[in-house]
Order: structure tokens, then sequence, then C-alpha cells
């Protein structure tokens, strides 16, 4: 791609400008897209390009202007897609999005699964009322759904773990030890083995070519410098398309609301706890003045630390990502790798903490609806066993 | 029945949720017919070149013209013979037992082992490599086991055997060898038989132009990877940034975009879990002196600080979000990043390695994992419906029974998890 680019010119300027509106959505989709009738009209697909560059706050409103029928604009687009490469690793997490997995691959945390959600299915908007026990009767479908994927994920883990034992010492990686299903799969079939070694080959020519790159970016940037500089000055102010976020107003109300009910709940503890050291500590002498000063120390720093924790660019001590499994007998295997022993601590200490929040929440629905209810007289609320 | 808003609101966060469990099970569903398909009998067409002379490629290069044996050749060669004989006496008779027994055919193959791997030391190499020479002229004994028809070992098999017993020092000794180690750990001998991994899982081999694709891709990734600081990086690096800043020039930059909020937002949320949590922890704790006491009380103020901060700047972003109207990513699902991990590690490309020893723990761990994002889903929706529920049962007058059944519907809804339900009964006063 990145030759053909370089050569520009007025004639091909009616070819370039789809192109790049094509190489841009491809970018930007949340999703590669597997098969060619999922994809949008070109259209479509350029006004998706137009707003997905706006919420990542692309500077320049030259972009929102342009017609989205491909007829121009090839340069505008070559900097947004140079803006986009200079922002970020895209490169290097566009080839790991599409690389070839060749081991089994387990991810130790959500984040993957959640950031590349399947199609949408087409949803019939039902502009009715629900009756509430429909919701219950998805609920209950949900809950049984979870229950078959954890069954199902039993007896993966099972045959996983046979594959891997009945292949011991077959790998030529002695770091790997076995056979992977993809690799003892290949085996099985020597057409999809085929096929597998020409995706590998493809890969390694595309990595080949990324690390070309990397040599000669340099000169790219220069280049996009001259560019840019051969742009003509921008006049006009930007004109945003008023349209209300629905979900992420959603998202953010709710986590206000939590914040809100924290801050109270926290102010009304603090308030009484605070009072009562100060009826306690009035009578002390300046003495204590040394030690009051030592406790707000360490306080402010284990707090930086839990600040810490959610801040920007903190937090990378959980395990992260999808990790490709190996069967090691009672650790005989001692070179790099994540044990899963410890992924498993970390995990239970994670559904612990989940559990107690959701244990809360449900108290506290407890309790509201008490209070909802229990101003009516004349009915007997029996709960269920156990509560 | 619940109003317009409310059930579109409810209807698409459940429809979500169905969908996102949907997918999983489909892509675990294509999994498992994967490996339940390789744990079968493997189909005759499909059975394996197993390769003949396992290591012979890396010392194909280095192969050495075919030549008469040496004396010191002769000998291993008839150690060789007795202890492959002797296996097959001793696999004969586990099928006479008719039964498989994992012990003798372990020892068997361990005798021939140090011959079969490639990493072993130069002796043992060498006589591979001197075995792969001696198996070039054999032709035509060779050719029948390439294309993989069938079971090409077993017929090998009884012609290896009596060359074994019937030649001395022949070119084609080391035949039956290789096919003997083959064979050793299989049970049933007689009848040609089926392919499968259990059986004959370790006998595989993966090909040579598959292992070098795939070490020059781990190379190449590793390269990829590394973060080379070099002058031509700097100089790469300082003009990007350069770029960036005069694309950004003639604008203010302090407007927010929509991605950015929401990755704040996401912050935000993890900040309001962890503070509960601390909480938590302060307030179950038991002070047994006033410094452990002083120090609660600090951190708890410490707490509500800190909560302050983090309303308040939500409170900023909600006026930056009305003020521009920013739109988000529109198609499909917003991909939100989950509140119980840290932001991505995004340095290391290709995955690592996850060690696991028993597919006991493999499956807890993965049981849990699954465990940990149900929580999560249901962590969400708790707090969705109580969004939209709560204020249903708290606006709506009319207290009569389907204002009870809503009552009860929305208590084994947000308390329950939906799995019970309370009872309830009319308090008539006795007259």
């Amino acid at each position: 791609m990145w030759p053909q680019v370089g050569r520009r010119g007025p004639s091909r300027e009616a070819q370039k400008a789809p192109a790049l509106w094509r190489l841009l959505f491809h970018v930007l989709s949340p999703r590669p897209a597997d098969d060619a009738a999922a994809l949008p009209a070109p259209e479509a697909q350029a006004r998706l390009v137009k707003s997905a560059l706006r919420s990542q706050g692309y500077p320049r409103p030259a972009l929102v202007q342009l017609p989205e029928d491909g007829s121009q604009g090839s340069r505008e687009l070559l900097l947004a897609l140079s803006w986009l490469l200079a922002r970020g690793p895209l490169l290097e997490r566009l080839l790991a999005q599409i690389r070839v997995r060749l081991g089994d691959e387990m991810p130790v945390c959500e984040c993957e699964v959640l950031a590349s959600p399947g199609p949408p299915a087409p949803r019939v908007e039902a502009d009715g009322c629900v009756d509430i026990r429909h919701l219950q009767w998805l609920m209950g479908k949900l809950r049984f759904g979870w229950r078959n994927l954890i069954t199902s994920q039993q007896e993966h883990c099972a045959l996983l773990g046979k594959v891997h034992s009945y292949t011991r010492g077959c790998h030529s990686d002695r770091s790997l030890g076995h056979l992977s299903v993809t690799e003892a799969e290949l085996l099985r079939d020597p057409e999809g083995g085929r096929q597998l070694l020409r995706r590998l080959e493809s890969e390694n020519a595309r990595l080949e070519a990324a690390l070309e790159w990397r040599r000669r970016e340099l000169v790219f940037w220069q280049w996009m410098d001259t560019v840019l500089d051969a742009c003509p000055p921008e006049a006009s102010q930007p004109t945003f398309l008023p349209r209300i976020p629905e979900r992420g107003a959603g998202e953010l109300e709710l986590v206000a609301r939590e914040l809100q009910a924290l801050q109270e709940e926290l102010q009304a503890v603090v308030e009484t706890r605070r009072a009562a050291w100060e009826a306690r500590v009035g009578g002390w002498g300046p003495g204590w003045k040394a030690t009051q000063r030592a406790s707000e120390e360490a306080v402010r720093q284990e707090l930086t630390a839990l600040q810490r924790a959610w801040e920007r660019g903190g937090g990378l001590a959980q395990p992260h990502g999808p990790h490709r499994l190996v069967r090691s007998e009672a650790g005989t295997l001692g070179g790099p790798g994540l044990r899963a022993t410890e992924v498993i601590k970390a995990l239970r200490s994670q559904e612990a903490c989940l559990e107690a929040a959701l244990r809360q929440l449900q108290g506290q629905c407890r309790q509201e609806l008490a209070r909802l209810v229990g101003a009516l007289p004349g009915f007997i609320w029996i709960l269920p066993p156990g509560c | 029945m619940l109003p317009a808003g409310c059930s579109r609101r409810l209807l698409a966060e459940l429809r979500d949720a169905l969908d996102a469990c949907a997918e999983r099970q489909r892509q675990l569903e294509r999994s498992l017919r994967v490996s339940r398909r390789l744990l079968r009998v493997w189909e005759p067409a499909e059975t394996p070149a197993l390769e003949p002379t396992p290591g012979p490629d890396t010392n194909e290069e280095a192969r050495p013209p075919a030549r008469t044996p040496s004396p010191q050749d002769l000998k291993e060669l008839e150690l060789l013979t007795q202890a492959l004989e002797k296996a097959v006496r001793v696999r004969k008779g586990l099928s006479k037992a008719g039964g498989r027994d994992e012990a003798p055919s372990r020892k068997s193959r361990s005798i021939v082992s140090p011959a079969t791997t490639a990493s072993v030391p130069p002796r043992a190499s060498g006589q591979a490599g001197r075995r792969a020479s001696e198996t070039k002229p054999p032709r035509g004994v060779r050719q029948t086991t390439v294309p993989a028809k069938g079971l090409p070992e077993l017929r090998l098999l009884s012609v290896g055997d009596q060359t074994c017993k019937a030649r001395g020092a022949q070119a084609a000794k080391p035949e039956p060898g290789l096919r003997d180690q083959q064979m050793a750990p299989s049970a049933a001998p007689q009848a040609p038989e089926a392919f499968t991994l259990k059986q004959k899982g370790i006998l595989l081999r993966l090909p040579m132009a598959f292992r070098k694709a795939a070490s020059q891709n781990s190379r190449l990734w590793a390269q990829l990877s590394s973060t080379e600081t070099g002058d031509s990086m700097d100089a790469t690096t300082t003009a990007k940034t350069q770029f960036l800043r005069k694309m950004q020039s003639g604008w203010p930059s302090s407007r927010l975009c929509a991605a950015e909020v929401e990755a704040e937002v996401g912050r935000l949320r993890k900040a309001c879990s962890l503070l509960r949590q601390r909480m938590g922890e302060e307030l179950t704790a038991d002070p047994v002196d006033w410094m452990q006491e002083y120090h609660c009380l600090l951190t708890l103020e410490g707490l509500q600080a800190i909560a302050g901060q983090c309303l308040h700047r939500l409170q900023e972003l909600r006026a930056a979000v009305m003020e521009h109207q920013l739109a988000p990513w529109p198609e499909g699902r917003l991909p939100s990043a989950p509140s119980s991990c840290g932001g991505g590690a995004d340095s290391i490309w290709s995955p690592q390695l996850l060690l696991y020893s028993s597919t006991q723990e493999l499956q807890t761990l993965a049981s849990l994992r699954l465990r940990v994002a149900m929580l999560d889903e249901q962590i969400h929706l708790e707090k969705v419906l109580m969004a939209e529920l709560l204020p249903l049962v708290s606006t709506q007058e009319p207290l009569g029974p389907p204002w009870l059944a809503l009552c009860r519907a929305v208590h084994s809804l947000l308390c329950e998890g939906g799995e019970h339900f309370l009872t309830i009964l009319r308090d008539e006063p006795a007259d």
C-alpha cells in the first residue's frame, strides 16, 4: 500500500479517494469485517469514517466537509491516515488483530472478548411496551446461556488437556513441548495444513514489510510535512453534527449516580467518626502531633497508590491478553510464562470483589424496596428463604 | 406493562447480553468440533505422514555420502536390533494379554527414544545421521510409506522383522529400526489400525516447511515488538510529534473527543468500585488501638475527598458532552473497557505462554474467567435494572394487584437475581 500512496498524481485522484475511504473504514472498524456481505455501502463507510475520526478527536474540519462519494479529498484522507499512524502503534495493532494463531489461546482477562463483539444482529425495533415477565424470561434465558457456556468450556478444557498430553514431546520448540490443536489439525488435514502454511507465510511477508516500513518511516513523515504545508489554510469553523449520544451519556449518568451515592455514604460515616474522635482527642497534649502527622503521611501514600490503580497508564500488574496454553507436568518447564496458579489466584480475588459488589447492590435494592412498600399497610411480605 | 422508553432500553440491554453469550457459545462450539474430531480415529486419507526419520532434516545438509557401515556401526546396529526384538516380544505379549499397558510400551519407547530426539548428544545424532544416509538406498521400501495411505508401518514391520532377523549388516537394516520406533507404543500390531491421537500422538512431527515458517514468524514478531532506541527511531518519533502538532495547530486542543470521554468514564467507574471496596475494608476493620482508629478515620476522609474529585471530573465531562454534543462511534456495540482490567500492554504483540499442570487446573482457570465475566455483566445489568425499575415502583400510584405483581417481579429481579420470589399476603384484619 505504502509505495502506491507515494505515487500521487492528479490523474489518479479519482481512484485514490475511494481506496483511502475503504482503507480508513477497515482501520477504524471496531471489528475487522470478515464477510463482504456485511460491509456497508461506500457512502455509509465514508460517513462512519468521519464519525469515528471525529470521536477520536481529529483536529481538521476539512474532513467533515469532504463529499462522501469519493470524488475528491485524497489529500485530506491521506492526512487522516497519517494522523492515526502518528498517534499510536496502528500498524502493530492491526497486524496483531489478524495474526495467525498457532497455539491454543486463552485470554486471562476479558478485554479482548468485549472489544470484538459479533456483528450486531438485525434488531427489530419493537416500539411497544413489554411486560415485566418478558424481562424475567430473558434474564432466565441469559442465566441458562451462561450455565451452558461454562459446561461447554469445561469440556473444551478437558479435550485440550488430552490433545496436549497425547502429543508430549512432539514439538520442535522445546519451550512448548507439545502440539496445539491447530498444529495437530494441520497434521490431520494436509490440505488445511497447506492453507495454514500459506497464511503463515503471507503473515511473515507482512511482518517483513512492516519492519521495512519502520526502517524507512522517517522519509514518510518528512514527506507528510510537505503535504501538510501544501494544504490551503483552513478558514471556516468546524460544524459538528448535533447528535445526542445515547449510550455514552447513559454510562456517564450511571457512574455519576454511583459516585454520588458513594460520596454521601462516606460523608455520613466520616461525620460521625470525626465527631466521636474529636470528642476523645480534645484533651490530648501537643505530644501526639508528631504521630498525627506520621499517620497523615502514611494514609496519603496509601491513597496515592490506590489512585494509581485507575489513573491513565497505571494498573498493568494484572495479567492481560491472550496467552498460549502450554501443559507442563508439575512445573517441569521452568521457562518464562505465566503460571496458571497465579492467574487463578488473581481471578479468585476478582471474583470475591465482584460478588461482594453484587451483594451490596442487591442489599441496596432490598432496602429501597422495603422502604417503598413498607409504607403500605395491610400486606405481609414473606421473603424467600435464605434472606 | 412497562413504559415504552423503559421497555426499549431494558430490552436492548438484555438482548445485547444474550447476543454476546450466544457468540461466545458459537465460538466455543467451533473449537469443540475441531477438538472432538482430533481425538476420534483419523480417517485413513488423513493419516499423517509420520516422519520416518525424526531428526534427519537437521542432518540432511550435513549428510555424509552413503558408505559401507563401519564396525562401530555394526555393533550399534546389533544392540539396536536386540533392543527392538525385545520390544517386539514385549508387544506381542501385550497384545496376547488383550490389554494396553502403559509401562512396557514406555520402557520400550525409552530404549529407542535417545535415538529419536533431534537434540541429543553427538553420538546418537551421528547415529541418526548415518541411519538417514543408509535409508537412502532402500528407496523402494521408503516410497511405500511416504504417501501415507492406510497403515504402511505394519507392512514394513513385517518386512523389517524379517530383514532384522535374516540379514546381517545390510543397508536395509536401519529401516525396521525406524519403523519399530514408531510401532513400539502401539498395542495391536497384527491388523492395520486406524490412527488415534491417544495411541500415536507422540509420533507426530510437524513438517519442516511449517517449522521454518513458524520460527521465522516468532522471530519477526520479536523484532517488531522490540523497542529499539537509536538515532533513526528518535528522529522518527520527533517527526511524528511535530506532524501531530502541526495538524492540531489552529484548533484549540482542549476540546475533548468522545473516545477520551468514554475512556475517562471507564476509569472513573473503576475508581468508584475501588473506592467502595476500600471503604468496605475500612468499615469492617476492627481497630485495636487509637492509632489504627485514627488511621481508619483519615483513610475514610481521604476516600471522601477522592470521591469528590472524581465526581467533579465527571461533572466536567458531562458538561463537555452536552456542550459539544459529542457523538460516539455509532455502529454496533461500543468497545468499552471492562472494569476489571487495566489498559492494554500494547508493547507485546505476540502471545505469551500460560503454563498449566493438569486438566483440573485448566478447567478451574477457565471457569473462573467465565464467572468473573458473568459477574461483571450481572453487576452491569443490576445497575441498569435498578435505574429503570426502582423509579417505576415508586411512581406508580395505583396500589392494586398489578402494582403488587410489579413489586414482586422487581424484587425478584433486583434482589434475588431472578432466582427466587417473595410471597405477598394480604393481611385481612380478623373481625
